[in-house]
């Protein structure tokens, strides 16, 4: 028990030192392993959703309406779509698609709505004799059955061409517009996607869905290892060892490092999942179906803004619980605070959904820049949309700047809330001691 | 203030000797210390001064704000006015190493190894963690537990963790040791294994300011004291000067034959505080001699075996200033309805044997 002399720990050094303890513990621990594995498989079984929906869908038949003015266009159409669509060998299975003539174009629109069709090919011949086409999707046309249809328009316009052979005039590709209907007869129109779509949009899914869970489970271990040391009272002796904001930071690290392992082993077989998709739906179905698509959306531009917005995410995030759980003292307690805590990322995420399905509308294209949104919404955008240069810069910037803030207010919160035991600070105690700090 | 004259190693000698105020001793100052929580008052101005390798017990009651106190010291609570000063520095210009914490309310990672905690908490406070390793050992040994290095904290028996959460707070060899109630939960041989180790540490030039209700264990290991109430030091100093504090005298007397006393009723202002067979303890006011009890007790025809002389136990002296025993919450009494008794209490605890002035 000789005097030691003692150096004087650094903002740096007892940071790492902290992160070291809290990465070591979570890996170490069986929950680790066990939590990996399930979050592996829930991801691996989100990249092949296509695979299961398609596995799903190969046993049903989709009905088309088919309407134009001209009866003839439409019979001429009903039987190119047919004989394009539909293979000549069933081997007992029942046709892909259906397609029946109909009449005007209100009544088929309100077919789709009624389900009686899964969507309308609406033919109008223009005043130069070219086809003009716009196909209403109803909710239950899946994306890859509507490039399937595409391409039939295209016969369609090809064969409509060789048999009007109009003088002076080239052939032209047909114009194309379509759109969705919805249960809500909404019927909002979008731009058909270009043929790597569907692609994105799992991609997307899958980023999104990643992001949102791990964000959130990786700030509930934040906030539990700070109720942890709460309710042990180990918290006493490390107060007085470090200070609070070398705690907090020691903490977001070595829980983020834990969670990056752990997001590294989760995203692994999912990255392949997708990469293999089209030799999975070559096993599985007989062809890939045009599931090769999902390669070209995993850029590694994406790949690096997806890692950027994980990582500025976390922190973020990271910072809230780790103030959260500072200001209760059981177990119990935190999951109070979870679902709210959590509603934060919940907006994101619904914001990240609806750009995946609904496109994007000003409030997505707000909330892509808005920090505790945009892990979401701009890595969304990114992967389905256009987003001008400026736009991440502003997104990323917002978020940098934010963390900073944030991470002062967290680690005032922080500091009056670890010495607080039964009692759950008010809204007034929160802000005074985020305005006049503890210590 | 009551400390008045510091020798050479900055231990207090005869507390009537030279008067005057020795600031040089006062290694640890704390003035005028205020601290608010809303609408509660925690720290009303209190002052303290604690000299340097000295054990000083610091007592009060629950919420009298000891642990504010050493919160503040250590920076982890800001107050809101006044200052505290080691060997004349801001204690908030300090290295944290300065200070080795023992707080009442306390814990250990429970799945991590003794070893691991010991070495993680050193490292925090700048130890290298092969130096770290090496005391955490050496310490194990004096503790008797070199076993324990290995073991998860969960594995060991409350005081056991406790012990290793002494030592968490030595291990970076701390100039000041704040310990808040250090022997709360200890089975008697761990008691006096600590009180080695810290009476060790101060033998090393360690000042350690010890609170504790345990008013015996202040009385065997604290050179001075202080006690403090609703955020106020009432009475500080060495412990025969606390002690006497009061004015207050005790009568250890022993009349063969005799153990009713009924002759005491003729002093004023004496009392039969605790009756007995072999002895009889009687407390003075302050204004009653000693010789009157004595002459009394002749008079009556007493075989008296024994007169001795003593100042009251620190318990007695903490009722008198305080109003109530130390391991009463007087708050939580008043709300559940209970009385405090106040003065009316101060039956509690024996006189110290030691500081007596004995007449065989």
């Amino acid at each position: 028990m000789s005097a030691m002399p003692s150096r004087d720990a650094g903002y740096l050094a007892n940071s790492w030192l902290v992160a070291k303890r809290e990465f070591g513990e979570r890996v170490r621990g069986r929950l680790f392993f066990v939590s990996t594995a399930l979050l592996a498989v829930l991801a691996v079984a989100v990249a092949l959703t296509p695979v299961l929906v398609k596995m799903i869908d190969r046993g049903t038949t989709t009905t088309i309406a088919v309407s134009s003015a001209d009866d003839e266009l439409t019979l001429t159409s009903i039987r190119i779509l047919d004989q394009f669509l539909n293979p000549s060998d069933l081997k007992g299975q029942p046709p892909p698609f259906t397609f029946v003539p109909a009449g005007t174009g209100d009544d088929v629109a309100q077919g789709v709505l009624d389900l009686r069709y899964a969507g309308a090919l609406l033919a109008e011949r223009q005043a130069n004799g070219q086809v003009q086409f716009q196909l209403l999707i109803g909710e239950s046309l899946p994306a890859e059955r509507v490039t399937q249809i595409n391409i039939g328009i295209l016969a369609i316009a090809i064969f409509d061409f060789v048999a009007q052979n109009p003088l002076g005039e080239g052939f032209q590709v047909p114009t194309f517009d379509s759109a969705q209907v919805g249960a809500s007869g909404g019927g909002a129109a979008a731009a058909v996607a270009p043929s790597e779509y569907a692609g994105r949009r799992i991609v997307g899914v899958v980023f999104v869905v990643l992001i949102f869970i791990t964000l959130v489970i990786y700030g509930m271990w934040v906030a539990a290892g700070v109720v942890a040391e709460k309710t042990s009272r180990v918290m006493e002796l490390l107060i007085s060892a470090a200070s609070p904001a070398e705690l907090v930071t020691g903490k977001v690290i070595g829980i983020g490092l834990a969670g990056f392992v752990q997001y590294v082993a989760i995203l692994l077989p999912a990255l392949a999942t997708l990469l293999l998709q089209d030799r999975i739906a070559i096993a599985l179905l007989g062809s890939s179906s045009g599931l090769d698509v999902s390669l070209g959306a995993l850029s590694p531009g994406l790949l690096v803004a997806y890692g950027s917005f994980w990582v500025l995410g976390f922190v973020l995030y990271a910072l809230i619980y780790a103030a959260a759980g500072s200001l209760v003292s059981r177990a119990e307690d935190l999951q109070v605070l979870a679902l709210p805590l959590s509603l934060i990322a919940i907006i994101g995420y619904i914001q990240a959904v609806m750009a995946l399905t609904g496109g994007i509308g000003p409030l997505v294209r707000f909330a892509s820049y808005v920090p505790f949104w945009s892990p979401f919404v701009m890595l969304t955008r990114l992967t389905v949309g256009r987003v001008e240069p400026w736009e991440l810069a502003l997104s990323f910037g917002l978020l940098i700047a934010t963390i900073p803030i944030v991470a002062v207010i967290a680690i005032r919160v922080y500091s009056a809330g670890v010495l607080l035991y039964g009692q759950r600070p008010g809204a007034r105690q929160i802000v005074g001691a985020i305005i006049r700090p503890p210590a | 203030m009551i400390f008045r004259n510091c020798d050479r190693d900055h231990r207090l000698t005869d507390p009537a000797g030279t008067p005057g105020y020795a600031p040089a001793c006062m290694s640890l100052a704390i003035h005028g210390l205020v601290k608010r929580f809303g609408p509660v008052t925690a720290l009303a101005g209190l002052e303290l001064e604690v000299p340097e390798a000295h054990v000083f017990g610091f007592l009060g009651s629950n919420g009298a704000g000891k642990t504010t106190t050493m919160r503040i010291s250590l920076g982890v609570l800001r107050a809101d006015s006044g200052e505290i000063r080691w060997r004349g520095a801001d204690h908030r210009t300090l290295p944290r190493q300065t200070w080795g914490y023992l707080p009442e309310e306390r814990g250990l990672y429970p799945k991590m190894t003794v070893l691991d905690q010991l070495v993680f908490f050193a490292g925090l406070q700048g130890v290298p963690a092969d130096v770290a390793a090496r005391e955490a050992r050496s310490w194990l040994a004096r503790f008797r537990v070199p076993e324990f290095a290995d073991r998860r904290a969960e594995e060991l028996s409350k005081g056991n963790q406790q012990k290793v959460q002494f030592l968490a707070a030595v291990m970076h060899d701390p100039e000041v040791l704040l310990m808040d109630e250090p022997f709360t939960g200890l089975d008697p041989v761990n008691i006096v294994l600590l009180r080695e180790a810290i009476l060790d540490l101060r033998d090393r030039g360690k000042t350690i300011v010890l609170s504790t209700h345990q008013m015996e264990t202040v009385e065997a290991m604290c050179e001075s004291v202080a006690i403090v109430d609703h955020g106020r030091t009432v009475v500080a100093g060495t412990l025969r000067d606390v002690k006497r504090s009061t004015g207050r005298r005790m009568v250890l007397l022993s009349a063969r034959g005799d153990h009713r006393l009924e002759w005491l009723a003729g002093i004023p202002g004496a009392r039969l505080l605790r009756p007995g067979i072999e002895r009889a303890e009687i407390e003075l006011e302050p204004d009653v001699e000693p010789d009157a009890v004595l002459a009394a007790a002749l008079a009556a025809g007493a075989r008296v075996t024994h007169f001795e002389v003593a100042d009251p136990s620190l318990e007695q002296v903490f009722i008198e200033h305080v109003g109530h025993p130390a391991d009463i919450d007087p708050d939580a009494e008043a709300s559940a309805g209970t009385p405090t008794s106040g003065r009316g209490r101060r039956a509690a605890g024996r006189p110290a044997a030691s500081d007596t002035e004995a007449v065989a």
